[in-house]
């Protein structure tokens, strides 16, 4: 994972530039909330559920030791091999060395967003492979050399037209209509047939491991993922240790919030389990079945105060309703996990020093923590990487000092009274012709961009005082 | 090497974990009890099953017994393909169908690159999801859910069970340990795809059409329903 984080800031601005792209994320950030909403409004036992699987959830990394072990043993009596990584490096180098194990030239991959935390196309193209995205989203952005902009939809930043064009230079087809959406699936449909016939390898991510019979859930609306499980000769489930749950009904129960969560449907079209390689009288399936089971970081996550963040189910919610990344986009962050979710991964797999930006990039509404189905509570995780941020010194000296001058304040309430007591009329005094400010000492983080408007001429406290007596009085 | 690697990794996990017997970790596990279901679109199965295969953009015909669903078989295939091939899996149920009566002459294998129509004949119908549930191996294999243009599902009445917690229960009344299926598949629509500007498209890489057989005694006014349930 190539992290750029810290240019957070000048790429947001920039985003908010691109008036097309600031466009189709005011869609998401309308569309999708009411859509989400729509799919869950006939589900009224949303609370119930989502209590439910955030138990089961911490239940099973509270004992994760547990259910690992029994995942991987069932998984191994299967019929497949399993693998260790401590970290992407070495998730790259254990694919690659199967694939050149089985001199494997073609890869053909079902979305997985691991391998994008990992950058496992750049290792194995670079070792001489030829790999093709088979999600229609995650095909688009590698004919387009990009990254995903969205956990759930990768090419939801590009446009029509842009997609358009992008197919009529890559694909050696001649000229041709190419209109509208049926038409370009089309198209890719046709181009990635043959991907799908002949590849060596399939290369697919996991929803869910399951301790009880080591089957992998694999949830797709595409059935390009199923493709990738069923026709080559050789499968790879690329995973994270976190994907454990103990049951099947489990992973059926979590399913029942991540659908409505992340595409508003029920449930998606092609929900399947797979256990290892074809059987003794199958006609079909890989020959030999894989799973590489990915640490990076996440143990430490475990046996840290962020141990929650390890219940994100991946449904991308949180991006939806986030106003920062509806405003800025998934690029902007700079890592492959983008929106709250990412703000509170990215420090974590990375490191703080290296992604304390993200963290910041927060107004606190709490809307993220509303729809969260894992019931993850990311403002108060986003604000401890904050509080952390702060103590290593990694936030600039001013505001530091300005927090903890302003913690000190608020731990002196008399002289906090009597300071905002004195300076809330002046300022009223000083601006009530206006109206508004247009700068302000010590707030031009402010009014460089917009008025403060003047204060209304007395505090809450010194109005409520005066309620208080006349109330008294009567 | 990666024996070294494994259990580094599940030293930390073990030292961040509890240290719980595997009797006490099953019981607190038991005792968060099952997870809440939803309320059915109807109070019928077979109507919410219906309405939901509708509501994931599916086909649904009812018929009353399997002589009636080799001829919903013919007919639709005509009115696709103007023609009567099919590919079916190896399924007993599936050999034993009066397909002459229709005029339909199903290969029994595997699904090809080209094939138009791949015929599955269900385990299991879920009426809380409207998915049909099938499993890897002859009488299904994985190309004729998958490779196909129109993908056809005959399921039966008495098959279909309300939750995705009782289809486990069937399934794992099926399947024994030691001959677990390489696939269970729960399917739920004909392939789609919203990657381009969020517009649904049917067809992305595998069947663009799915058609549901019903095979048990629906009624007309049942059917009506669960069309009206699906705002159709
Ligand atoms: S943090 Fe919650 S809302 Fe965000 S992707 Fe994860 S599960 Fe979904």
């Amino acid at each position: 994972m190539k992290l750029e984080t810290s240019a957070f800031l000048d790429k947001a601005k920039e985003a908010l530039m691109e008036t097309d792209k600031v466009q189709i994320r005011d869609f998401i950030g309308l569309f999708a909330p009411l859509a989400r909403n729509a799919a869950l409004g006939n589900f009224d036992k949303f609370d119930q559920l989502r209590d439910h699987v955030k138990q089961v959830k911490q239940h099973t990394l509270d004992n994760l030791d547990c259910y690992l072990g029994q995942f991987e043993q069932e998984a191994i009596e299967n019929g497949n091999r399993v693998h260790f990584a401590r970290d992407g490096d070495a998730m790259n180098e254990i694919v690659l060395s199967i694939c050149q194990e089985h001199r494997a030239q073609r890869v053909i991959k079902g979305k997985s967003m691991v391998t994008e935390e990992t950058a496992l196309n750049d290792h194995l193209i670079r070792a001489g492979l030829e790999v093709t995205e088979t999600d229609l989203g995650e095909y688009i952005i590698q004919q387009a050399g990009e990254t995903p902009s969205h956990i759930v939809g990768p090419a939801l930043h590009k446009t029509m037209p842009e997609i358009r064009q992008l197919f009529l230079d890559k694909h050696d087809l001649g000229p041709r209509e190419l209109e509208g959406a049926p038409d370009l699936v089309a198209e890719a449909r046709t181009m990635l047939r043959d991907h799908f016939l002949n590849a060596d390898v399939g290369i697919v991510g996991s929803n869910a491991l399951i301790a009880e019979n080591g089957y992998s859930m694999l949830v797709t609306n595409e059935g390009n993922g199923d493709l990738c499980a069923n026709l080559p000769p050789v499968l790879i489930i690329c995973t994270t240790l976190d994907r454990v749950v103990p049951r099947a009904v489990d992973a059926t129960a979590m399913l029942r919030m991540l659908v409505p969560s992340a595409t508003s449907q029920a449930i998606t079209c092609y929900t399947s389990f797979y256990s290892g390689p074809r059987r003794s009288n199958d006609p079909d399936g890989p020959m030999e079945t894989h799973i590489v089971l990915l640490d990076n970081k996440r143990s430490d996550i475990l046996d840290s105060n962020y141990r929650e963040m390890l219940q994100c189910i991946r449904c991308g919610a949180c991006l939806n309703h986030c106003p920062v990344y509806i405003g800025v986009g998934g690029h902007a962050y700079g890592s492959v996990y983008p929106g709250p979710m990412g703000s509170v991964l990215t420090p974590l797999l990375t490191s703080l020093a290296e992604s304390h930006a993200l963290p910041n990039a927060c107004t606190t509404c709490g809307r993220c923590a509303e729809v969260c189905p894992a019931n993850i509570p990311l403002p108060d995780l986003l604000r401890d990487l904050r509080r952390d941020e702060s103590l290593q010194k990694l936030s600039p000296a001013s505001w530091r000092f300005g927090t903890k001058f302003h913690a000190w304040l608020a731990t002196h309430p008399w002289l906090y009274r009597t300071l905002t007591g004195l300076g809330i009329p002046l300022l009223h005094r000083l601006g009530r012709k206006r109206g508004a400010f247009r700068s302000l000492p010590m707030a031009s983080a402010w009014t460089s961009h917009r008025d403060f408007p003047t204060p209304q001429g007395r505090t809450f406290f010194q109005q409520y005082k005066t309620a208080d007596k006349q109330l008294d009085d009567r | 090497m990666t024996d070294s690697i494994r259990s580094f990794i599940m030293g930390k996990i073990r030292r961040a974990g509890r240290g719980a017997s595997v009797a006490q970790v099953s019981s607190e596990l038991q005792s968060l009890g099952p997870a809440p279901t939803p309320s059915l679109i109807s109070e019928s199965t077979s109507e919410s099953f219906i309405a939901n295969v509708l509501i994931n953009k599916g086909t649904v015909e009812c018929v009353s017994d399997r002589s009636a669903a080799v001829k919903a078989v013919a007919d639709y295939l005509y009115q696709r393909f103007r023609s009567h091939k099919l590919v079916a899996g190896n399924d007993s149920r599936l050999a034993a169908m009066p397909w002459r009566e229709a005029g339909v002459l199903p290969r029994f294998g595997s699904a090809e690159n080209g094939d138009a129509a791949g015929l599955s004949y269900a385990r299991l119908g879920i009426a809380e999801t409207g998915s049909i549930v099938t499993w890897t191996g002859k009488s299904c294999p994985a190309t004729n859910n998958l490779l196909v243009e129109d993908h056809i599902v005959i399921v039966e009445l008495a098959d279909l069970v309300t939750t995705m917690e009782l289809a486990w229960e069937r399934i794992h009344q099926h399947i024994g340990k030691q001959d677990k299926p390489r696939g269970i598949n729960f399917i739920s629509g004909p392939s789609s795809t919203a990657d381009i500007e969020g517009k649904l498209v049917m067809g992305a890489h595998g069947p663009r059409s799915w058609h549901v057989i019903l095979i048990g005694e629906v009624s007309g006014s049942s059917l009506e329903k669960a069309r009206q349930l699906a705002g159709q």
